[in-house]
């Protein structure tokens, strides 16, 4: 039984011994300081001490703890192997895994509100990484590597074209931004975007089609995107098709609304109408969101 | 002693600065003056839909100060525009962050519009004599646009880590005139007013959020408040088809004031095995007070008085929204999620009952839309052998709504996406997604009615089903290249009458080439393709009983099928180069950027052709066409450290043609018939022309 105690200590003791190695390679021989990385790494290690990471006053900030070594991990063996990309140290390259790098920056930055729900990111189950839109080393707004939009734009092409369109959000002016409505750190909505539900997020902005109307029109209430698509459009105001075809593709019924309209109705026909020419159905249904006008004549149809 | 106050109040804000200067401290900056000279051909308000380009000076400037312990960001833009901007940051590290900001842009429609009516800006619209003026060139002439200001500011305070706590406030104006419509008589006719409708919106939102945010635990409290007011809750109109003598104005009603509120908790903690559990609870509440109109101007322009069961509708929607969501990532080749949202809007708002003695039925009460979604879902990622990536997702989607029609859907949504990591300069994807929405209808049972037969597409039954290919490459740092191949399909399986299915191809490609340190080339190329097929019936009410019945109504001048079938074709692509012809010295920029849309509907009549017509000539061969060129050069030349100057030309055309807009009439019919259309000239002829010119110099510090 002694035997066993025996041995089972001078075990438990070289285990112990061990660990306590790892951990004071770790803590003494492999971190060599930022200083170091200076001597090979000046661009960067000028762009560092400028930054918000430089910042003493800041708990928790890399030069409050192992300085470049934060981020890139002990660089004692890169320096003894004389250096190079990615050798013995993390270098944010491609060939790092999307979670190991993302990780670096969790460390700090996952205790915050921003990142609180990155788990939930599309971005981060399709390995997108912080470096992707980040670098600590451009000394740009958030230290982002380009400005919103041409930051989506670089992945998201589709979305470029389509606010190319002539119809389309104050995107490229800069007057409204994809973060104005998407989280890219993830969120709760779908599509990353800032709110529980389409609509909520569309009367941040169009707060006077938030109503309640006592005249409702369904399709708009449930949401927006029915009618209209957020990015661009061929179609004037954001719309996904063209009246009268957009609206008679739901109401077709005994007089106006199942009636065809052709060119022979525009101004330049033969018979011009008013459900065909100029803004079509819009030209009386003006009240389309929502109508508070009197039952008759058709609060209903949203014509007052 | 107000004065003293503020004045006290802003040395108490400042105090933290008071040692500003004290330590070491790092100021930069920049100083952006351009001159503009600015010739344009046509349709200025497209132009500058969302820009204010004119001839004259444009400032920026950046300003930046910071400390080891302090910071402070300023930036204006447009100084002096309808496009200015101004933002004033500042803080101390780790401490608190405050900003300030003042945005303006416009949102330009139609400039030059025209109207007989006299009052325009405000809401009361009306017209000399008896009848309005048929000569156009007696018209008032007015711009449709809208100005909006947005001003705010927020403050987060950071030195109680792991709590925080966030507040903002901000206020938006929007000033100006936008086009609406009514028809003359009730309820339509033929005829139709334009009207200029008077926007004076000013929207006004106060956010607090509290939290704590600390592994392993976040949590956080939020409250939203926003209150809409509109200046203007009815606009007034002389209808100028009212009988002889009825002075009673007609009325449109405007958006009304509404009052908006959110409670919201948000939490998560992390779990063992890699795990997180996150949740999101919220409400909140919209509320909306109107004054009703207690008459109307009937068929033969007369007023008819309306019974109501109360003067005033009180609008009053609450929302509830649960998610709860479970993350892990319990072992290395394994990652996902499973959730579960919670989505209802209870309408609680009034119901009136209208009364007029003149119609048929003689009462009306309004319904109230409120529905209610329910969403499964799991979302699976495998680390597969060979640097494949697999992920997949279900989601199990419940609607519930209170629609006559199809009050409930039921959806199911699969995904798969495979890509592959195996090169380190090439990602490909590949992916498919399935929509199976089935829609139970409860409507009409009748089959000669049409209501059995449409099923509108927003809830109607459908299977959609989506492809997407890519692949980004990147051979070597300085060149980076993608392609994506987009197809997407969408039969709506129940439907007869209304849209039967809808078809887009989209490829984009894009890339950008780095040669040394002498040129970067960029270029970009979109084509998407829409199709889409909707089959309807026109006809008159019964009799007979299967008037409306597309299958075995009967086939006449008046009654019969028709279908649509509307084609979009757009091509867009940009090509550019920034030249380093003196490398950190001078520098030119070239930029090419094209769109084109063309449009088609090709209708198919089931009848008999008229005289004079045919399957062809009743087509629409330009819907929403459109081309945009525009072209830049530009030259940026670094004087000395600190100070450039650049010297730019830019061209853009827009070309615009639309079946709807083409041959634009102000009347159509004569006054003072009651079948007489008067329109104002809104979205006509957009089509423009520019030639830009611009030098400027920034200086640095």
């Amino acid at each position: 039984m002694g035997k066993r105690i025996s041995v089972f200590i001078s075990v438990l003791f070289a285990f112990l011994l061990v660990l306590i190695t790892q951990s004071s390679v770790k803590g003494d021989s492999q971190y060599i300081g930022s200083e170091a990385c200076k001597d090979c790494h000046g661009d960067y290690y000028k762009s560092f001490i400028k930054s918000i990471h430089n910042k003493r006053v800041i708990p928790g900030t890399p030069v409050n703890r192992d300085g470049c070594e934060s981020c890139h991990g002990p660089g004692a063996q890169h320096a003894e192997k004389g250096g190079g990309r990615g050798v013995a140290i993390l270098a944010f390259g491609r060939k790092v895994d999307a979670k190991t790098k993302s990780s670096m920056c969790l460390n700090c930055h996952g205790d915050s509100k921003q990142m609180a729900f990155w788990d939930m990111s599309k971005h981060r189950s399709t390995s997108i990484s912080c470096d992707n839109c980040h670098t600590v080393h451009s000394m740009k707004e958030k230290n982002l590597k380009a400005m919103d939009p041409e930051l989506c734009f670089g992945c998201h092409t589709a979305i470029k074209i389509r606010a190319n369109k002539q119809s389309r959000h104050p995107i490229k002016e800069g007057k409204t931004r994809c973060y104005a409505c998407h989280n890219p750190h993830g969120s709760f909505g779908t599509k990353m975007i800032k709110a529980d539900g389409v609509n909520e997020l569309c009367y941040k902005c169009h707060a006077e089609k938030r109503g309640p109307f006592m005249w409702q029109h369904a399709p708009v209430e449930e949401n927006c995107l029915n009618c209209h698509t957020p990015h661009g459009s061929n179609h004037l105001k954001l719309l996904t098709a063209k009246p009268p075809l957009l609206c008679q593709s739901c109401h077709d019924a005994s007089q106006h609304p199942g009636t065809i309209y052709t060119r022979l109705q525009t101004f330049q026909g033969g018979a011009p109408s008013n459900r065909m020419y100029a803004r079509s159905c819009l030209n009386c249904h003006s009240n389309i969101h929502g109508s508070v006008g009197p039952a008759f004549p058709r609060g209903r149809a949203q014509v007052r | 002693m107000k004065l003293k106050i503020t004045i006290f109040t802003a040395i108490l804000c400042l105090s933290p600065f008071f040692d500003i200067f004290a330590e070491e401290s790092q100021f930069k900056g920049e100083i952006t003056l351009t001159g503009l000279f600015r010739d344009i051909n046509g349709n200025e308000a497209k132009f500058k839909e969302y820009n204010d380009l004119r001839n004259g000076a444009y400032g920026r400037v950046r300003l930046n100060y910071d400390t080891e312990k302090y910071f402070m960001d300023f930036k204006a833009d447009d100084i002096a525009y309808d496009t200015q901007n101004y933002r004033l940051g500042g803080g101390m590290w780790g401490k608190f962050k405050a900003d300030i900001y003042y945005d303006e842009f416009p949102h330009n429609f139609t400039f030059g519009a025209r109207s007989f009516y006299q009052g325009i800006g405000g809401n009361f619209l009306t017209y000399p004599g008896a009848a309005p003026s048929l000569n156009i060139s007696t018209w008032n002439e007015f711009d449709y646009s809208v100005k909006r200001k947005n001003y705010g500011g927020g403050f987060k305070l950071e030195m109680l880590k792991p709590f925080y706590f966030d507040v903002s406030a901000s206020r938006e104006e929007r000033d100006g005139l936008y086009p609406i419509g009514v028809s003359l008589r009730s309820p339509g006719g033929p005829a139709l007013e334009q009207l200029a409708m008077p926007i004076d919106y000013k929207t006004t939102n106060i956010k607090l959020e509290g939290g704590y945010a600390k592994k392993p635990f976040f949590f956080s409290f939020s409250y939203l408040y926003s209150q809409f007011e509109n200046d203007n809750n009815k606009l007034f109109f002389r209808n100028p088809a009212a009988a002889p003598g009825v002075t009673t104005p007609d009325i449109f009603t405007l958006p009304p004031d509404n009052h908006y509120f959110k409670l919201a908790f948000k939490g998560a903690v992390k779990l063992p095995m890699n795990s997180k559990f996150s949740t999101n609870l919220a409400f909140s509440r919209a509320k909306s007070e109107a004054d009703l109109v207690s008459y109307y101007l009937n068929n033969a322009g007369a007023v008819t008085p309306l019974t109501l069961s109360d003067p005033k509708f009180n609008g009053k929607i609450d929302t509830q929204n649960y998610d709860f969501v479970l993350s892990s990532n319990p072992i290395s080749f394994l990652e996902g999620k499973i959730f579960y949202k919670h989505y209802k809007t209870s309408n609680k708002s009034d119901q009136i009952v209208t009364t007029d003695i003149t119609s048929i039925p003689p009462t009306e009460v309004n319904d109230l839309f409120d529905y209610k979604k329910d969403t499964v879902g799991v979302e699976l990622g495998f680390k597969l052998p060979a640097k494949f990536y697999l992920n997949t997702f279900y989601h199990y989607i419940k609607t519930k709504r209170e629609r006559e029609d199809i009050p409930e859907n039921k959806d199911d949504l699969y995904s798969v996406e495979l890509r592959w990591n195996g090169l380190d300069f090439m990602l490909p994807k590949v992916g498919y997604e399935r929509l199976n929405r089935r829609a139970k209808f409860e409507g009409s049972t009748d089959p000669n009615d049409i209501e059995f037969w449409v099923r509108r597409f927003d809830a109607a039954a459908k299977i959609r089903d989506t492809y997407k290919v890519s692949i980004d490459i990147s051979p070597i740092e300085n060149l980076n290249f993608g392609v994506v191949y987009k197809h997407k399909k969408t039969d709506y399986r129940d439907t007869i009458v209304g849209l039967t299915d809808e078809k887009s191809n989209l490829i984009n490609i894009d890339g950008d080439f780095t040669i040394g340190k002498f040129v970067k080339l960029f270029g970009y190329f979109g084509y998407e393709r829409i199709d889409s097929n909707q089959f309807q019936r026109q006809f008159a009410a019964p009799p007979p009983a299967n008037a409306g019945n597309p299958i075995t109504g009967p086939t006449s001048a008046t009654r019969f099928n028709w279908d649509a079938k509307q084609k979009e074709k757009e091509y867009d692509y940009g090509i550019g180069a920034e030249i380093y012809a003196i490398p950190k010295k001078l520098t030119f920029v070239l930029q090419h950027d094209y769109v084109r849309s063309n449009g088609l509907v090709n209708y198919t009549v089931f009848r008999a052709l008229n005289p004079g017509e045919t399957q062809d000539n009743i087509d629409l061969p330009a819907w929403d066409d459109y081309r945009q060129d525009s072209y830049m050069i530009k030259a940026v030349y670094n004087v000395v450290k600190g100070l450039s100057l650049t010297l730019g030309y830019a061209y853009e055309r827009f070309n615009y043609k639309d079946a709807q807009y083409e041959g634009f009439r102000y009347t159509v019919g004569a006054f003072p018939a009651n079948n007489t259309s008067a329109l104002t000239g809104a979205y006509t002829k957009p089509s423009y022309s520019t030639n830009l010119v611009f030098m400027g110099a920034t200086y640095k510090f």
